[in-house]
């Protein structure tokens, strides 16, 4: 293995981990607020990116355009199942919760095979497989494009929740919900809010993978699962510690492909995961909420 | 003073309780000299399975609270024990079961080791990344395993003792058999822990393990000996299950999704009850057939609801039964929201209800 090739799954690394980040900030912000585990998360990232495939197929809209309408749709989705279900088990057994939204998962992941078969579809633009060279270093454009708007967006959510009064009745009710509500904020509306958020999240996630990814009913799984990685290394609840954690997976999943095997990446994945589980279950951001 | 009377116990179950169970048990030993369809046996079988897979997961889910998400690494791993045995070394599956079990232990103790550790949803997320760990070494493992090709049998070996032979398994009956003696021994087994000191130890955990502490249980030793029986009856299920169906591959007995269905055979059920698992079992074994075997696509067409020719029937036939597990999606949000109990629960507290007037 040549220096290049190192240099070169170092920079796709980053670039995926880009939007790794956006779907562990969406698990963390769900998280931070309710307390929930989605369990559902890859599965809502899921319905993002047959949303992209179908707006792309039918109406001829840019996967990377498609942003705009995939986001708020995604939003009231995810404001919708929380009112109507997660709601309800708010204050419940953290089992109950977990299994609730492993079942919302299945229902969609089955749904979509229901209504589009199991079969692999592939979103093909003009751009799909183009790259450029820097300094022999080739670079793919789609991973680029979605790398660059994962900044924009995460930048965004973050001065949404540092300076505006929504975003700072948000973080007090992940902070301390009986506080915040006594300081006379609306924490169902939080909840709803950050469900949608989080969901938002995923989708536009979904949306940004689909020109490099296969789109298929049981893709979410895998992503639930990297999700969880990713905000548990990060610290749970911790935004900062989900981009950061989200920018280390794609890392290590990138250089485990071409130093050990792509067939071994997700294994050292989850054995950093439980690594981190044992050693600092806290994270690297979050506070010990053991 | 009460006089004496072994059926009358106040720990254990009621005259009418036995009568009940030892008539229904013969009934079920019974059944196959009556009913020779092979499809009413298959369904049978698949129903003892599911109550063996749930009553074993409830050992450590519902009796001791520790809800893992991770149960087919031991279905897996009783399941290639057995098979990689029988096709390499052409050791009998009676054999090979008990060296699932064993592999299975020790599987159990090491994930047990890593995950006991964590708490709450964090013991969740861990027992399903030890979990994917075992199915992407099975895939990865391809000299041993044969990976995604998976291992197929043709023939399974009489079953003998001595020289004379008890079975050549050529029909289902054997595995009926088979099957409903292992639904019966777990639920013997669960009769036992709920009965016993080591069960009362199972509960006191899992309703405050600091307090159970604290009170002198010693939580590493009782929650790995829970997690050793729940491991070692889910490998039995899985080497029954790779004789039975002959084929397995990572996607079959490994992965979340099977984790994900025992754990909802108990739920559906009903929790930490020796008969959860059992209703479970009778409610989703059925359900999910009829959707896999395209019995109600079938009966929506013949009924004269859905149109043969329309779209939807069309689509129907060819998708539904693709879609089988949407119904354990669909029944565990509905439990989840109405019957936190599980179905069993939610008839008791109605019967409660009723017998109990407006109270």
């Amino acid at each position: 293995m040549t220096f290049s090739v190192l240099v070169q799954s170092i920079i796709s690394g980053l670039l995926v981990g880009g939007v790794y980040a956006l779907i562990g900030v969406g698990l963390t912000i769900i998280f931070g607020v309710m307390r929930v585990i989605n369990f559902a998360h890859g599965d809502i990232m899921m319905v993002g990116m047959y949303m992209t495939y179908f707006l792309f197929t039918l109406f001829g809209v840019d996967p990377f355009m498609s942003v705009l309408i995939t986001m708020p749709l995604m939003f009231v989705f995810g404001a919708i199942m929380q009112k109507v279900f997660i709601n309800r088990i708010l204050g419940t057994l953290p089992q109950n919760q977990i299994l609730l939204t492993i079942g919302l998962g299945l229902i969609m992941s089955n749904a979509a095979m229901l209504a589009f078969t199991s079969d692999y579809k592939i979103l093909t633009t003009s751009y799909s497989s183009s790259s450029f060279n820097v300094a022999g270093i080739s670079i793919s454009q789609p991973l680029l494009t979605s790398f660059l708007i994962t900044c924009v967006i995460t930048a965004g959510l973050y001065w949404f929740l540092m300076k505006t009064d929504t975003g700072q009745a948000i973080r007090a009710t992940a902070q301390d919900r009986e506080a915040a509500q006594l300081m006379g904020i609306n924490v169902k509306w939080m909840s709803i809010l950050s469900f949608g958020i989080g969901s938002a999240m995923a989708g536009t996630a979904g949306a940004l993978i689909s020109p490099t990814y296969y789109i298929f009913p049981q893709v979410g799984s895998a992503f639930t699962l990297k999700a969880f990685v990713i905000t548990v290394l990060g610290g749970m609840g911790s935004i900062v510690g989900a981009t950061l954690g989200g920018i280390i997976i794609g890392l290590v999943e990138s250089v485990a492909a071409v130093t050990i095997s792509s067939d071994w990446k997700d294994v050292v994945v989850f054995s950093i995961f439980l690594l981190v589980l044992l050693i600092k279950p806290s994270g690297l951001m979050g506070k010990s909420r053991m | 003073m009460k006089p004496f009377n072994p059926l009358f116990s106040q720990r254990g179950a009621s005259a009418v309780q036995v009568t009940v169970g030892i008539v229904v048990i013969a009934a079920l030993f019974a059944f196959p000299q009556f009913v020779k369809s092979p499809y009413v046996l298959h369904m049978m079988i698949l129903f003892f399975l599911s109550t063996l897979m749930g009553q074993s997961w409830n050992i450590i889910g519902g009796y001791t609270g520790q809800y893992s998400v991770g149960h087919a690494a031991y279905f897996g791993t009783g399941a290639y024990t057995t098979l990689i045995l029988l096709s390499t070394k052409e050791i009998a599956p009676w054999y090979g079961m008990w060296l699932g079990i064993a592999a299975s232990i020790i599987l159990a103790l090491i994930i047990g080791s890593i995950c006991f550790r964590l708490r709450g949803p964090y013991f969740v997320l861990a027992s399903i990344a030890v979990a994917e760990i075992v199915r992407l070494t099975a895939l990865n493992l391809t000299s041993i395993t044969k990976g995604a090709e998976g291992i197929l049998v043709i023939d399974i070996p009489a079953f003998k003792i001595g020289e004379t032979v008890i079975t050549d398994f050529s029909s289902k009956v054997p595995y009926y058999y088979i099957a409903l003696v292992l639904a019966l021994v777990i639920i013997g087994v669960t009769w036992l822990v709920q009965h016993s000191k080591l069960g009362y130890y199972f509960q006191a955990i899992r309703e405050d393990q600091d307090a159970a502490h604290s009170l002198g249980i010693n939580l590493t030793i009782w929650k790995n000996s829970a997690l050793v029986i729940s491991a070692a009856f889910t490998s039995l299920a899985g080497s029954f299950y790779a004789i039975f169906v002959k084929f397995i591959d990572p996607s079959t007995v490994l992965p979340l999704d099977l984790s994900v269905q025992i754990v909802l055979i108990s739920i559906i059920g009903g929790i930490g009850t020796i008969f959860g698992p059992v209703v479970g079992s009778l409610v989703l074994v059925p359900l999910s057939e009829a959707l896999r075997s395209n019995v109600i696509a079938e009966g929506l067409i013949n009924s004269g609801l859905v149109s043969e020719t329309s779209g939807i029937g069309i689509f129907l036939k060819e998708h539904l039964a693709h879609a089988h597990v949407l119904i354990y999606g669909i029944l565990v949000v509905v439990v989840i929201l109405f019957m936190p109990e599980g179905v069993l629960g939610y008839f008791r507290k109605m019967t409660a209800k009723r017998k109990g007037g407006k109270a």
